[in-house]
């Protein structure tokens, strides 16, 4: 199936990208897609999104750093890597172009050549022939990447191609055509330093030790990680982050290695914190650390830091207990799992049992909060409802006895009913009324003898075919 | 001189009797949970719900900050309910839940949470015996609460009560409400605002042993004494003003 990303651009949706198999279908980018599906009338389309691209190319760079550390990102779809002296590590250029294609495991176009404007001019502009033979001179002049008014005067003076203008001499051209013609054409050729911008690489965050004889208690391995983590601290410090995903590896002294990985809700670079949660982690773990002969070497890495900024402590007392907060929700999610601690989140939605979520509070930061409301609510649900057997009047009477887990309640006060309907824009259909009738449950608060206060309804409506069915929703205190 | 010894006796058995005990029936002392001690909330199964209002009516409707809430795993089909938590007054935002699989894993958390700094109330739940609570469990919670002054609460729905180092203990289970005024043209009266039976089981210090009927307070939130009053209204007579609320009015406005 041939496929296209599309994007409004003016009056008309046009193809932004397309995929080989669409190219195959002589759609391009740039058509629109009422051409492009005249052409090809299975063509699937994507909405077409520049920031997820952004984001792709970003993480591309950064993977980049495995081949060279002097990366630059060429948005939209380019990266320029200099790779000069890096080669030979990995072989040969082809050794090392092979690479790079496996990392991004998309299909890519490359270019090799002296500089870096080169490069990129063919690989943006060139033949596959003109980027095997490194051609510059024989690209096109679309390729000095000039406005569209320059290229078109060029192309009018008859110069086609760079190889024809680099043997004009220079001060004509800037005359006739602009200081900028011969500014690119110089940059191409390499008599005119184009240097890269590159992304600075992010050294990791880790710290390590070596011991000259094994360690093997807890206690012991916890403090050296005290000390790594102080020292994690110090660099993070300078750079203003704060760690959230700490990995500590202990190296035994027979080669096996033993992984810890702690996760905090806040980013921190407090070595207290941390080492709290490994412990609770190394009490929770199901299978213990096994030291045999002891550990060699311990490592730290920083997984994932986040920016945070110095901070006076000691002043704000509402501050230090949110801080406390969630260091308890880390710790609890550590030895628990984090989808054990929860908050309660109000849900946009009908049915009482489905007006909230529960979510866990290490992923949430939220402050949306349930709106006070003036009808009656239960301190409890049961979900799902239980069923139980009433004898109430006919149609819509509150309930005089009922049988609940056996049990009989004489009911003595009775509130309702407060019908609640399903919500029938989510149903197929659900505008035609169809089944809402079998549906639509009335809720009723009702108190029996002994002043317990339950929310029962009953589902459905009498009169229709099926007899109505009666459930215990809630408890009231 | 003998007649100033008395009168000195006679002050100094006033200053260390309560208050209570000598003038019963004027100061009838409230149930409280105080911050930094232990309190166990017993009830019956079917009375989850009463026991839940008790302890967070009174331990964190008057409190600011976070409550957590520690509840046994195994019984997920009864969950919480925000709209209602916030007729009690309770923001479900400040509530922090946290299921525990098996007692172990719940005493354990609700011990972290203890010993949090800031929290306004810890409550665990557990149906039937609790295992792993006896006295140094509950020293323990006693200790971390007195060090952070957290009131912490153990709910324990259908169990017996154990020996422990609790500061007091309760007994509670819903009671008979007011009915508010009936509707136009409807037979049955609709049931009022959540009412509690209470017992005091133990209380160090306190009156041990004493009911009470406890009341919500829809205009200033928190539960209100209203013992001997409930059931005079029950016979249909009037009450006595200013005791009962008019809730009928407070509803329709």
């Amino acid at each position: 199936m041939p496929l296209a990303l599309v994007a409004r651009s003016g009056q008309a949706l046009r193809l932004m990208a397309v995929e080989r198999d669409a190219a195959r279908h002589g759609l391009a980018p740039g058509m629109t897609l009422a051409d492009a599906r005249a052409r090809c009338p299975d063509l699937l389309t994507l909405p077409h999104d520049p920031a997820a691209d952004a984001t792709l190319l970003a993480h591309l760079a950064t993977a980049m750093h495995s081949l060279t550390p002097s990366v630059m990102p060429d948005p939209p779809d380019g990266l320029l890597l200099d790779i000069s002296g890096c080669a030979h590590l990995f072989g040969s250029e082809a050794n090392m172009v092979e690479k790079a294609s496996e990392i991004t495991a998309l299909s890519t176009i490359h270019a090799l050549a002296c500089n870096p404007a080169a490069a990129r001019a063919l690989a943006r502009h060139g033949t596959p022939a003109q980027r095997r033979a490194e051609d510059v001179a024989a690209l096109p002049v679309a390729a000095l990447d000039l406005s569209e008014e320059a290229a078109s005067a060029l192309r009018r003076a008859g110069l086609k191609r760079l190889g024809d203008l680099a043997t004009r001499p220079a001060p004509a051209l800037a005359a006739r055509f602009g200081e900028g013609v011969v500014l690119r054409l110089r940059q191409l050729t390499g008599d005119v330093a184009a240097p890269l911008a590159p992304q600075p690489m992010q050294a990791p965050i880790r710290a390590e030790a070596r011991f000259a004889e094994p360690i093997a208690r807890t206690d012991d391995v916890l403090e050296v990680a005290e000390d790594l983590l102080r020292q994690v601290a110090a660099q993070m410090e300078q750079r203003r982050l704060g760690g959230r995903r700490f990995a500590l590896t202990l190296h035994r002294s027979d080669g096996a290695r033993r992984r810890l990985q702690v996760e905090t809700g806040q980013p921190t670079r407090d070595p207290l914190v941390v080492v709290r949660l490994l412990r609770e982690r190394i009490d929770s773990l199901a299978d213990p650390i096994d030291p045999g002969f002891g550990f060699d070497a311990i490592t730290l890495a920083v997984k994932r830091a986040e920016p945070l900024a110095a901070r006076q402590t000691g002043l704000d007392q509402a501050e230090e207990n949110q801080d406390n907060l969630q260091a308890l929700i880390d710790r609890l999610g550590v030895r628990l799992g984090q989808d054990a601690v929860l908050r309660l989140i109000p849900a946009n939605r009908h049915m009482p049992e489905q007006a909230q979520v529960q979510t866990p509070a290490a992923k949430w930061n939220g402050t949306v909060s349930f709106a006070l409301t003036t009808m009656p609510r239960p301190l409890l649900l049961f979900d799902p409802p239980q069923g139980i057997e009433v004898i109430a009047g006919v149609p819509d009477g509150p309930p005089l006895r009922l049988r609940w887990r056996g049990t009989v309640h004489e009911v003595v006060h009775a509130e309702g009913p407060e019908r609640i309907a399903p919500e029938w824009w989510r149903q197929r259909g659900g505008h035609m009324g169809t089944g809402a009738e079998r549906t639509t449950r009335d809720y009723y608060r009702i108190e029996d003898g002994h002043g317990r206060r339950l929310w029962v309804f009953r589902r459905g409506l009498y009169g229709t075919q099926t007899t109505p069915a009666w459930y215990v929703h809630g408890l009231f205190s | 001189m003998e007649h100033n010894r008395n009168m000195e006796s006679v002050s100094a058995s006033i200053l260390t009797t309560p208050a209570w005990r000598l003038r019963p029936a004027l100061q009838r002392p409230v149930p409280v949970l105080a911050a930094g001690q232990v309190h166990e909330v017993h009830g019956q199964g079917d009375d989850r719900a009463a026991g839940l209002a008790f302890a967070l009516g009174l331990g964190a409707a008057n409190r600011s900050g976070t409550v957590l809430m520690v509840r046994s795993g195994g019984r997920p089909s009864l969950a919480l309910y925000g709209e209602g938590l916030m007729l009690l007054g309770i923001d479900p935002a400040r509530l922090l839940l946290v299921e525990a699989g098996d007692a172990a894993t719940l005493l354990r958390a609700g011990l972290e949470g203890a010993r949090c700094p800031g929290l306004a109330l810890v409550l665990l739940e557990s149906e039937g015996p609790l295992k792993g609570y006896d006295l140094t469990a509950s020293r323990r919670f006693v200790l971390a609460a007195e060090r952070t002054q957290t009131p912490v609460v153990l709910l324990r729905h259908a169990a017996k009560a154990q020996p422990s180092a609790a500061h007091t203990r309760w007994q509670v289970a819903s009671a008979p409400s007011q009915p508010l005024a009936a509707p136009p043209g409807a037979q049955v009266r609709p049931p009022g605002l959540p009412a509690l039976a209470v017992e005091a089981l133990r209380w160090r210090g306190g009156p041990a042993g004493q009911t009470w009927h406890l009341q919500w307070d829809e205009q200033h939130g928190g539960f209100r004494d209203t013992t001997g009053t409930s059931n005079r209204s029950e016979n249909g007579q009037a009450a006595p003003s200013g005791a009962v609320l008019p809730l009928a009015a407070l509803r329709a406005g």
